[in-house]
């Protein structure tokens, strides 16, 4: 019993081992798509950031470390 | 019981560990982008590089001159077997274009297609590229992941001197 509780056990933890379930640098072909990338139109995001920066009127406002009320 | 668990033991070690140094190189028959096809034998009694690559990997892209020039320098008994694993072949044969433009060479070694990447899996690639050095007798020698720069070649020629 003490055995078969040891395989079940080992046979479940390599289920969830990373080896298994990562995705291997082969296989990133599709990830490494331009229409993957957070940002994938360079000029849009620029006028998407411009267009926030009208809107919200403040300069950084869009990052992460200011609060984008424009006062900094 | 404990013949089981020594079976399930040599099993997982076996799912986990890639191929290293000191390892046969993996047999494989897999055609050119010309269409010729290639298995490990072509290249008995040679000094081989596998490399494994794709148009879709910067760190493939940035080593890709520096093999022109180490094929060309190294002479006959040393060949690079660049395999791609590209779904689409025109994908890597326009970016070969791109490299023969730049370097103004001609692809000095074979290039084959692998599609399926059933070699890089069966390498188990820890990184893209990986590239191998195989002896004459088709023992791996040394295993690199990640792209080769200008000093790393260096390096490698030594080696692959030694063993011609």
């Amino acid at each position: 019993m003490k055995y078969t509780i040891t395989i079940v056990t080992m046979l479940i933890f390599s289920g969830c081992s990373s080896k298994l379930v990562r995705v291997m640098p082969y296989e990133k072909e599709n990830f490494a798509m331009i229409k993957m990338s957070l940002s994938p139109l360079a000029e849009r995001s620029e006028q998407e950031g411009h267009i926030l920066l009208i809107r919200e009127a403040s300069v950084g406002g869009d990052s992460s470390f200011q609060g984008g009320c424009g006062c900094r | 019981m404990k013949k089981i668990l020594l079976v399930i033991m040599a099993l997982s070690i076996g799912l986990f560990a890639s191929v290293g140094e000191g390892d046969k190189a993996l047999p494989f028959n897999l055609k050119s982008l010309s269409g010729k096809s290639y298995s490990m034998n072509s290249f008995k009694g040679k000094v081989v590089l596998l490399n494994l690559w794709a148009s879709w990997c910067g760190g493939c892209k940035k080593e890709m001159p520096e093999f022109y020039k180490l094929q060309k320098s190294m002479g006959r008994n040393f060949k690079i077997v660049a395999v791609t694993i590209d779904k689409n072949s025109a994908d890597a044969k326009s970016f070969l274009r791109s490299v023969n433009k730049k370097t103004h060479m001609r692809t000095p070694f074979v290039v084959l297609h692998n599609p399926s990447k059933s070699l890089a899996r069966a390498y188990k690639a820890e990184g893209m590229p990986s590239s191998y050095l195989i002896d004459k007798k088709g023992i791996i020698r040394a295993v690199m992941i990640g792209s080769l720069n200008h000093n790393d070649i260096k390096e490698l020629k030594k080696e692959i001197k030694k063993l011609k």
